[in-house]
Order: structure tokens, then C-alpha cells, then sequence
């Protein structure tokens, strides 16, 4: 194996890759990345055995020539150190060549490293997919799906199946959900081009997370390919996969209420901010509460009381306050992840009693939905 | 209020249990009497011996039989703890008539603070005006430490008894407290002890001559706090609320057979969380932390505690965590005494639970009760009416030692 490829562009696609590979892993070879040069281009690949990503390096992109292959063939290197050295060579241009085996120099300018590798017939294979489920989102609208709800995976491995995000195709329409047994958010999404089967799995909210950070915020196409244990993202040059969880995803739809006795209608933003301020006094994770108060037909207080430090009050203007009055405490990072999640002015709130789980979403659509249980005080 | 300026007393009721006794009953004076569980019983251990008895080398903890092969002529007394609790109000409220400050620590020992009520010389005089008070109305004796701290005040008490009185100053802490073993502080226990062996320190002087940060090596922040107190520093204030923050609620069972079983041993770990759900019920206290305790047949003691987000006081979680924490502890070796504890605990009104998807709905049929409460209260005053959780129910079994505390709150 023998090629050039410029610096800035191996970085990019090593930066993506490494999102995947984990120096915790009980498979040796998988704290390596593995390099596959071909005739159309380099592949790089890393993995944790839970997500795998591969991303691809054309020879030429838009006529510009980006690769200059002298031999096929392919090599893992050791992930830490090639990252490192990538990003610290000296110039633009890099000569990746493997001799004797498997010694590979890695040479840019003046400098010149020699790094043993090691067999990339080792390397564990991509998960085998058919194609024949999938559908495509625009990346932007994946991004936003994805910060709408895996905030409130839950991060105990009490129940595993609750630390994903479980994404269901019905009818045309995609429903996300995610619920650490203290809060819920749902989102669901039309699709153009839905997958003619039902279809039902359990995302790692890891998993989630690390395509976040590797998806861009435009239009272009995302390929979202699904199978039984696995599930596939194709954006531009990448391949995402993830394992799925297994476990039957508790039914949530009986949790959210379809009746409520008090509705608050607010700016979410303003209400955001209040009770970041109240929660000053509410750091601690186990006093992290703060009361709401309706007060009449067009305000709401927001309170926190620590014995030991103060407290707080502030008055929140709201657009509306219909049914019975309320005082409720609940979690301020809750109620912010909620706010954030909705993002919208106009926040629709719908209590049903001060021990009842109450739902929040946008007065302008349906498409985004939060559930919170309140904090019981004595 | 500077560490210099203070005095202290800490006063130590003589063999407490026996003493009471023998002002009960006059026939026992100047006998060897030893107060016990239950004599007959194979795991009956002395619960305290009068200073006659010790004379034959009696101790606290010494099973029964044992005691009465080294005292043939011992008499034993089966504890009356109504006799004691009105012993000790009785002390605190001579106590009392001296100072505001004064902080009961267990049902027989004490803090005073009479700083504000005598200077310096007069200090030992006002010790001895309540030491014989104490015997002549009470006719019960006890041991009375003078000192610019709590600890200094708690070690001096110790060290003449009965009937001493023992002042200890700062300057006498090199020569009077450095050449006793380690074990003898105060706050330093068997694996405290054992810790501090293993660095070849073995008296208190030991501990005294290391740097504060070598002692902090060792044991941490307890490895700081033991090395001021070597070196006579203590700034805890006499507290007398400090009584009404109860920091535990447990209980513990001798078993009568060192037991095996896996499954009967749970079944005591279920018992002792119900006493323990009861008690605190009573109380109206939750707690974050469960604790538990196990002792092998060998007499080690081991023991486990979690802490956690939510308040535990329903029996079903003290159960869940306690029996958790005792497979996770337990070495299959027969087991003689299991005790459960619920620490941490919060006063009502600073607790909060976050609600469940799985349990709100039992949390919402206490709802309408709620709302009924609330809106008496609001027309009537908050003390009209109380949450059940408050309430004090009759009948629940409760550790007696511990719950004595609980006499200073009536008295309000």
C-alpha cells in the first residue's frame, strides 16, 4: 500500500473516525483505525464494537486531484498515536507507505515516522445491511430530531433498554422517544419517503450523540438504513453505524395524559431563563427544585428555597392561565431541558394535578411533545 | 468565642444502669450486681456491672456465663429502662439549672458549657456542687471532666473513676494524654486503631508527633481532625439542639443461633426494616442512606451503607437496599447479629422526591387527603391538622437508647 493524500483533508476524516474508536475496548485491534487504500479512494475505519464508522477520501473531488495512489492495500494503525502524528506533521502533503510487512512510514516534509502495524484481515468486517429498508432525512432535520430527545435517556444501567432512544415508523410517520422514568420526550416527524414495513428499534443514546457531533447542519440527504440489529446513517462521505438495543421499549402512549385541569401558555424562553435564575440557589442535584405558582389569570411564580443559602422568587408573565390554580415544584434542569428541546415562544403547558405527570409543547404544533413528573414535597 | 476562653465540662454517669439499681433498691449496694439482657439466655451479655463487680474483672459486652464463672456471687438485674430515662432527665435538669448550654450526648454522659457562669478558679468547686448534688438527691455518682474543649473535657472525665473530678489543660496534653495508647481517644475506634498500628503509631503521642499532613495521609480527613485533638485542639461549640438532629434510625437483632441460612437471614433483614420503616414513620423523618451491619460468628463486625438520590422511608425500599447491601456484604460465614439503618436523614419540609413513571400513581391517591389538609390548614392554622406522616403512632417498638433523645424534645 502506497499513497498522498493532503493533511487537512486525512484530518477531517480521521477527526470523524476517531468518534468511534475507544481506548476502553476489550478487542485489541479495535483501539486501531484501519486505512484501505482502493482504486476509487481511502477508506478509514474505527470502531468500538457498538458503533462503527467508516469515511471515505475520492482520489478526485471536483476536479481536484486528492489522492495520488501508487499501490493498493490496507494497514490498521495504532488510533491514538496516527491521529496524533497527522495532526502535527509539518506540511500539507502526506506519504503513507507500508514495507516489509507491516511497518508503515507515515513521511510529510522533513519528517519521518516508522509505526509498526498490524494485519487488516484482523479487522472486524462492516455489518452486513440490506438496503431494501430505508429512507432519507435531510441532516439538519436528523440533528435537530435527535437534540429534541436524547437528553432524557436515561443514564442508569438499571434498565438498558431506557439509555436509547426508541424511533418507530407507522403510517408514514416517524415517532422518537426517550424517557429516563422521570421525563419523556416525543417527537415525531412526517416522512416523504417512509419504508413501506412497520418498523421498531432502540437507538444507543450514545450512539445518537456521536452522529450529532459528525452530521452537519445543512439540507444534504441523510440515507437512514435500518435492519433488525443494526442501523446505518450514510451522509456524504460517512457511514455511521450503530448496534441496536435489545429489549421491548416500555409503551409510553398510556403515560401521557389526555385531560388536564390547569393550562399555562407562556413565553418559554422568558420562563427558560427564570428558572435558571431560581435554580441558582438550587445546585445541588438533590434540591435541584423549584415551585410554580399560578397567580390569577396572567402570571406565574417561580420560587427556590435552600435553608441554608436564600431564596428566590420571580414573577413570569404568562399569555393565558385557564382552570384551577397551581402549585406544583418540579426539577429545574428537567423543565430547562424541556424549554430548550421546544425552543418555540409560545410554550403550551398542561397540568393535571400537583403529583401528575404534565405535558409541555408548542402552541403552533404538535410535533415536539415533553412529559415531566413532578417533585413531591412534604 | 476563643478556644482558650472556654470551660467545659463533660460529666460521665458512673456504671449508669447498676448505680440505678442500687439507688432502686439499697439492698444491692456494695455488692457486685450486673445489669443483663436476659441471663438465661445463651447470648445474654452484660449490658453494665457496678464497680463491685468489676473488682472480679466483670466488664460490659462479657457473655453471662462467663461473668458468672469469674463472680460466682454476682446478682444479676434485668434492665428497667423506664427507672433509667427518669434517672437521666432528672441529671439533665440539675444540669440545666447552671447553664442553657447543655448538649446530652447518650442517656448517661453530657456537655456543659459554664463558660459565662464561673471564672476559672471557681470551675472546680461549681463541678463538685453538681457532682454532690447528683449523689445526694439521686444518690447516683459520676465522674466530671473540666477543659477548654469537648474532647479534652471527655478524656478528663475518663480518667478518674468513680467520683473524680479532673481538670486537663492544653499544656498537659503532652504528658498526660501522649504516653496512653491510641485506642483510648476518643474517636478512635478498633479499625481506626488497627489503621494506625499498621504505621507503627501506637500512642497518642505517636499521632501527635506526625505532621497534620501525614496524619492526613493515613486516615484521610478524620486522619486531620484526630491530630488536632492530639494536640488538645477542639472547636466543636456545645450545642444543645444538637439532640433534636437525629442522624440515624436502626436496628439490630442478636440472633439466638450464630445463623447460615440465606433465606432466614433475610427474613430478619425484612423484620428490621419494618421496625426501622415504623420508627421513622413516627418520627416523620426520611432518609439517604441505607446501612447495614453484620457480625460473624468470630465477633467481626463488617458493614455497608449507599447513598442515595431519592428519600427512602417506604419499608419496600429499606427492604429492597438493605437485603442488596447484605448479599453484596455478607461472606457466607455464620452470621450473629444483622442490623439495618437508615441514615441521613432530612426533617420533613427540606425533603423532595422526584416521582416516577412507575410510582406516581400510588403517590397520586394520597392527593385529595392532601388537598383537604392544605385548605384546613389554610382556614384553621397549620398546626390544626398534620400529614399522617407526622402523626405519632402508638406501639412501634422502637431502640431505647437511641429514642431516650427524644425526652429533651418534650420537655419544650
Amino acid at each position: 500500500m502506497k499513497f498522498e493524500v493532503m493533511r487537512d483533508r486525512l484530518l477531517e476524516a480521521l477527526n470523524d473516525v476517531m468518534k468511534a474508536v475507544s481506548s476502553k475496548t476489550t478487542v485489541a485491534i479495535l483501539t486501531g483505525i484501519k486505512i484501505e487504500a482502493k482504486k476509487e479512494g481511502i477508506y478509514l475505519t474505527g470502531s468500538d464494537a457498538d458503533i462503527t464508522i467508516q469515511t471515505f477520501i475520492p482520489v478526485e473531488e471536483d476536479g481536484e486531484q486528492i489522492v495520488q495512489l501508487t499501490q493498493t492495500g490496507s494497514i490498521v494503525l495504532q488510533a491514538r498515536f496516527f491521529n496524533e502524528i497527522v495532526r502535527k506533521l509539518p506540511t500539507n502533503d502526506v506519504l503513507i507507505e507500508v514495507k516489509n510487512g507491516y511497518q508503515t512510514d507515515v513521511r510529510s516534509g522533513k519528517s519521518e515516522f516508522h509505526l509498526i502495524g498490524q494485519d487488516a484481515n484482523d479487522y472486524p468486517l462492516l455489518p452486513q445491511m440490506e438496503e431494501d429498508q430505508s429512507f432519507t432525512m435531510p441532516a439538519e432535520l436528523v440533528k435537530s430530531i435527535i437534540r429534541e430527545t436524547v437528553f432524557a435517556v436515561s443514564t442508569s444501567e438499571s434498565r438498558p433498554v431506557l439509555t436509547g432512544v426508541n424511533w418507530q415508523i407507522r403510517d408514514g410517520e416517524l415517532m422518537c422517544v426517550a424517557t429516563d422514568s422521570h421525563r419523556l420526550a416525543r417527537r415525531s416527524t412526517k416522512l416523504e419517503n417512509a419504508p413501506a414495513d412497520e418498523y421498531n428499534a432502540v437507538i444507543p443514546g450514545k450512539s445518537l450523540n456521536e452522529l450529532n457531533k459528525i452530521l452537519e447542519d445543512n439540507s444534504e440527504p441523510v440515507e437512514i438504513v435500518l435492519t433488525s440489529q443494526q442501523i446505518l446513517f450514510k451522509a456524504g462521505n460517512v457511514l455511521f453505524y450503530s448496534r441496536l438495543l435489545e429489549g421491548n421499549y416500555p409503551d409510553t402512549s398510556r403515560l401521557i395524559p389526555s385531560e388536564h385541569k390547569t393550562l399555562v401558555v407562556v413565553n418559554g424562553r422568558a420562563l427558560h431563563q427564570a428558572i435558571d435564575r431560581a435554580s441558582l440557589l438550587a445546585r445541588e442535584e438533590r434540591n435541584n427544585v423549584v415551585r410554580f405558582t399560578t397567580q390569577g389569570q396572567n402570571a406565574v411564580e417561580i420560587s427556590s428555597n435552600s435553608p441554608e443559602i436564600g431564596k428566590v422568587e420571580e414573577q413570569v408573565l404568562a399569555e393565558q392561565i385557564e382552570g384551577e390554580e397551581l402549585v406544583i415544584s418540579f426539577s429545574a434542569k428537567y423543565m430547562m431541558d424541556a424549554l430548550k428541546a421546544i425552543e418555540g415562544h409560545d410554550v403550551q403547558i398542561q397540568f393535571t394535578g400537583v403529583m401528575r405527570p404534565f405535558i409541555l409543547k408548542s402552541v403552533h404544533d404538535d410535533a415536539i411533545l415533553q412529559l415531566i413528573l413532578p417533585v413531591r414535597t412534604y | 468565642m476563643s478556644e482558650r476562653g472556654r470551660i467545659l465540662f463533660h460529666l460521665d454517669m458512673n456504671s449508669f444502669f447498676a448505680s440505678v439499681e442500687q439507688a432502686h433498691d439499697p439492698s444491692l449496694k456494695g455488692k457486685p450486681v450486673a445489669v443483663a439482657g436476659n441471663p438465661k439466655e445463651r447470648k445474654g451479655i452484660i449490658i453494665t456491672c457496678s464497680y463491685e463487680a468489676r473488682a472480679y474483672g466483670v466488664y460490659t459486652t462479657m457473655p453471662v456465663w462467663e461473668a458468672k464463672r469469674k463472680c460466682p456471687s454476682l446478682l444479676f438485674v434485668t434492665p428497667t429502662f423506664e427507672r433509667y430515662r427518669i434517672a437521666s432527665q432528672a441529671m439533665f435538669a440539675i444540669l440545666r439549672e447552671y447553664s442553657d448550654l447543655v448538649e446530652p450526648v447518650s442517656i448517661d454522659e453530657g456537655y456543659v458549657d459554664v463558660t459565662s457562669v464561673v471564672n476559672g478558679a471557681d470551675a472546680i468547686d461549681l463541678a463538685k456542687t453538681i457532682q454532690s448534688r447528683i449523689l445526694r438527691e439521686l444518690d447516683l455518682p459520676c465522674s466530671i471532666g473540666i477543659a477548654p474543649n469537648k474532647f479534652l473535657a471527655k478524656m478528663a472525665s475518663g480518667m478518674k473513676k468513680p467520683m473524680g473530678i479532673t481538670v486537663l489543660r492544653k499544656r498537659d496534653v503532652a504528658h498526660v494524654l501522649w504516653p496512653l495508647d491510641v485506642e483510648k481517644m476518643h474517636g478512635v475506634g478498633e479499625k481506626t486503631a488497627n489503621k494506625l498500628r499498621e504505621h507503627s503509631i501506637h500512642t497518642i503521642g505517636d499521632l501527635g508527633r506526625m505532621t497534620e499532613k501525614q496524619a492526613s495521609e493515613v486516615l484521610g480527613q478524620h486522619g486531620e481532625k484526630l491530630w488536632r485533638r492530639a494536640h488538645g485542639i477542639d472547636s466543636r461549640p456545645v450545642d444543645p439542639e444538637s439532640v433534636y438532629e437525629r442522624k440515624s434510625v436502626g436496628n439490630s437483632k442478636t440472633l439466638s443461633f450464630d445463623e447460615t441460612s440465606k433465606p432466614a437471614l433475610l427474613q430478619h433483614i425484612e423484620q428490621l426494616s419494618g421496625k426501622v420503616a415504623s420508627r421513622l414513620k413516627e418520627k416523620g423523618y426520611v432518609g439517604y442512606g441505607v446501612h447495614v451491619q453484620i457480625r460473624y460468628h468470630d465477633w467481626q463486625n463488617r458493614s455497608k451503607s449507599r447513598t442515595f438520590k431519592e428519600p427512602i422511608y417506604r419499608q419496600s425500599d429499606i427492604e429492597k437496599h438493605a437485603k442488596k447491601l447484605f448479599l453484596e456484604l455478607w461472606n457466607l460465614e455464620p452470621v450473629r447479629l444483622v442490623g439495618v439503618t437508615v441514615q441521613q436523614l432530612k426533617e420533613p419540609g427540606e425533603i423532595t422526591e422526584q416521582l416516577t413513571f412507575d410510582s406516581y400513581q400510588q403517590v397520586a391517591k394520597e392527593e385529595p387527603v392532601r388537598n383537604l389538609v392544605e385548605e384546613l390548614q389554610k382556614k384553621y392554622g397549620k398546626s390544626s391538622i398534620q400529614k399522617g406522616i407526622r402523626i405519632r403512632s402508638k406501639g412501634s417498638s422502637s431502640s431505647f437508647s437511641k429514642d431516650f433523645l427524644n425526652d429533651h424534645n418534650k420537655e419544650e
